[in-house]
């Protein structure tokens, strides 16, 4: 037999054309700048950026748009402007479940251990770039569950901050629309939220727990106080940061932990060539980083 | 532990008698393909798959997939073979051999998961090959797709003890060969090894299926080895492991088949781990669909 019956069928997500070379080109240098990588099935996500970006330039080919990108003087500004093309600008709840998992499977349950040996039992926890916290509260919510299981007998703060005066304050409000609530399952809807009209409003419950300020990561003084943390959770802020700046930031963050503590970013972010001394390590289907000097402790 | 288990798993394994042998056409196709490149016909390798329609029908799903790099569709075994070139052929295959060999259902596991992490560990560790230097990434493939047979064998030969470990990996979040461990007395690398001598594979194929879990007990290829050591256990930690979530941190530069590759491929050591993983990401959620295809689900 010489045919067979086989439809050509492809993941939905997999591009179907080997991608341009510019293209890739353009991710290498996005991965390289700003440490966000584009797997092949968010390739069109960036083509559809950089199209976008090269009609507000006046630019039509890819290869004079990566130029832009290395050659203009206003680069970095522009590598800015293509990043707010690739990533969503609201966030959500519980936007990345599997970290979620990893930190209730794995995490905790170290972090917990390692404390177990300190009569320390107060977990600190930096949603650093909160935006309009989405994450921090989702952040309390898991904790706040936990306090019922693992977590019982200790207690928790979640310190969140960001540049933007006006996140905060809506932060602070706590009432969100359909965007923000869509992955909220039926159980933390109806424990943690009240309605009000169309939208969704935390409880006092969740409130009490998060703690909102506004922090320039560029201000080392101010990035100091936050020490004797236990957990960052920087999403998708980092990739504004680039060079020795990049570097600053992340060097506060491996200071204000602990030597047990754990950094988690976003997506697809890495800290490749930026610092050497965190580590990074692998739970199923989410990464972090650690300290080097990370207490190691048996499961 | 009760040395019963083991005992049924030593005389079953004696036998063998209720696993399938070496399906018919890999035998003779993968000598064949072991020739000088110039003592090949093609007209004779369409021939060899044709001779199994199902089989044929399965390679040519597989060749029309992104992962085997192939941009147009092919509807024939000649043309797949030829566009795609022996080597890739041969991959395909054995892999379509390898999913005829399992069987069509053990109670509560569904064998499928097995063929799917397979695969992801034989194009991890073809990628991972070539992205560090190896100098085989035919054989890594190779490696990764054979790796766990001694699973295959197991649910065959002795599918409720095997259930029993399987249930006991999945509610603790343990690897699978720790949990064969405990029950069983023996792990499928045990296993794998009998199969492989039996089937008269390569010495070192004979040593990826006995020492995949323990990289240090290979004398014959430790590169080897190490490689679909490490393949399989970034499978395992970004969702395409064995079905369900291993609750355990992994970070790659500690583990023993890091140092044992790094003396055969010098480049591991400024190897990006966090890119690779985001790499993955699109060829896991290709390799889901393609599975979904060869066992006909609705996608």
């Amino acid at each position: 037999m010489n045919r067979a019956n086989a439809t050509p069928a492809r993941s939905l997500n997999f591009p179907v054309a080997p991608p341009s070379a510019r293209l890739i080109q353009i991710r290498d240098l996005v991965y390289k700048v700003a440490g966000m990588f584009q797997p092949d099935s968010k390739l069109r996500l960036l083509e559809s950026g950089c199209w976008k970006r090269m009609q507000v330039l006046g630019v039509t080919t890819l290869q004079d748009y990566h130029q832009c990108l290395i050659r203009m003087p206003a680069c970095e500004a522009e590598l800015v402007a293509l990043l707010n093309e690739i990533t969503v600008g609201e966030t959500f709840f519980f936007r990345n479940q599997p970290q979620i998992d990893a930190l209730r499977s794995v995490v905790l349950p170290r972090i917990v251990e390692a404390k177990s040996k300190t009569s320390n039992r107060h977990l600190r926890i930096w949603s650093a770039g909160c935006s309009t916290g989405e994450e921090a509260y989702t952040l309390s919510m898991v904790f706040r569950e936990e306090l019922a299981g693992q977590l019982q007998g200790w207690t928790f703060e979640v310190l969140a901050t960001d540049l933007n005066q006006r996140s905060i304050v809506q932060a602070e409000q706590g009432l969100y629309g359909e965007y923000s609530t869509r992955h909220l399952s039926e159980h933390f809807r109806r424990k943690y939220f009240v309605s009000c009209g169309n939208n969704l409003q935390i409880n006092a419950d969740v409130k009490t727990f998060v703690k909102f300020s506004r922090l320039n990561f560029l201000d080392d003084a101010s990035m100091a106080l936050l020490a004797d943390l236990d957990l960052i959770f920087c999403c998708n802020v980092l990739i504004y940061f680039h060079g020795a700046a990049k570097g600053r930031v992340v060097q506060h963050f491996y200071d204000n932990l602990l030597p047990h503590g754990y950094l988690f970013l976003g997506q697809s972010e890495s800290l490749y060539g930026v610092n050497e001394d965190f580590h990074l390590v692998h739970m199923s289907s989410a990464t972090a980083y650690v300290k080097s000097d990370a207490l190691p402790v048996q499961l | 532990m009760s040395n019963q288990p083991r005992e049924i798993l030593g005389t079953r394994l004696e036998r063998l008698d209720q696993m399938p042998t070496i399906p018919v056409i890999l035998y003779p196709l993968l000598r064949y393909l072991e020739q000088p490149l110039d003592r090949l016909d093609l007209q004779e390798i369409v021939n060899l798959i044709s001779q199994d329609e199902s089989l044929a029908s399965q390679c040519l799903h597989m060749a029309n997939s992104p992962l085997f790099g192939l941009w147009q569709p092919v509807d024939s075994i000649r043309s797949a073979v030829a566009l795609l070139g022996l080597q890739r052929m041969r991959d395909i295959a054995t892999s379509c051999s390898l999913l005829k060999l399992l069987p069509a259902g053990a109670g509560e596991i569904n064998p499928k998961v097995f063929w799917e992490h397979s695969l992801a560990c034989a194009l991890v560790a073809r990628q991972f090959a070539h992205r560090i230097g190896f100098a085989d990434a035919g054989k890594a493939y190779l490696g990764g797709l054979l790796h766990d047979l001694g699973i295959v064998a197991h649910l065959w030969i002795i599918p409720k003890q095997f259930q029993s470990a399987y249930a006991l990996a999945r509610t603790q979040g343990m690897p699978l060969h720790e949990a064969e461990m405990i029950t069983l007395g023996a792990t499928h690398s045990d296993t794998g090894k009998i199969v492989a001598e039996r089937w008269r594979l390569t010495p070192d194929l004979v040593e990826v299926l006995s020492c995949h879990h323990n990289p240090s007990c290979a004398s014959v290829r430790r590169d080897l080895v190490a490689l679909i050591s490490l393949s399989d256990l970034l499978c395992r930690m970004s969702g395409m492991g064995h079905g369900y979530v291993e609750r355990r941190q992994v970070n790659f530069t500690e583990e023993p088949a890091f140092a044992i590759l790094l003396e055969e491929c010098p480049s591991l050591k400024t190897f990006d781990w966090a890119r690779f993983t985001f790499e993955l990401e699109s060829h896991m959620e290709e390799v889901q669909r393609l599975v979904k295809v060869l066992y006909r689900e609705p996608s």
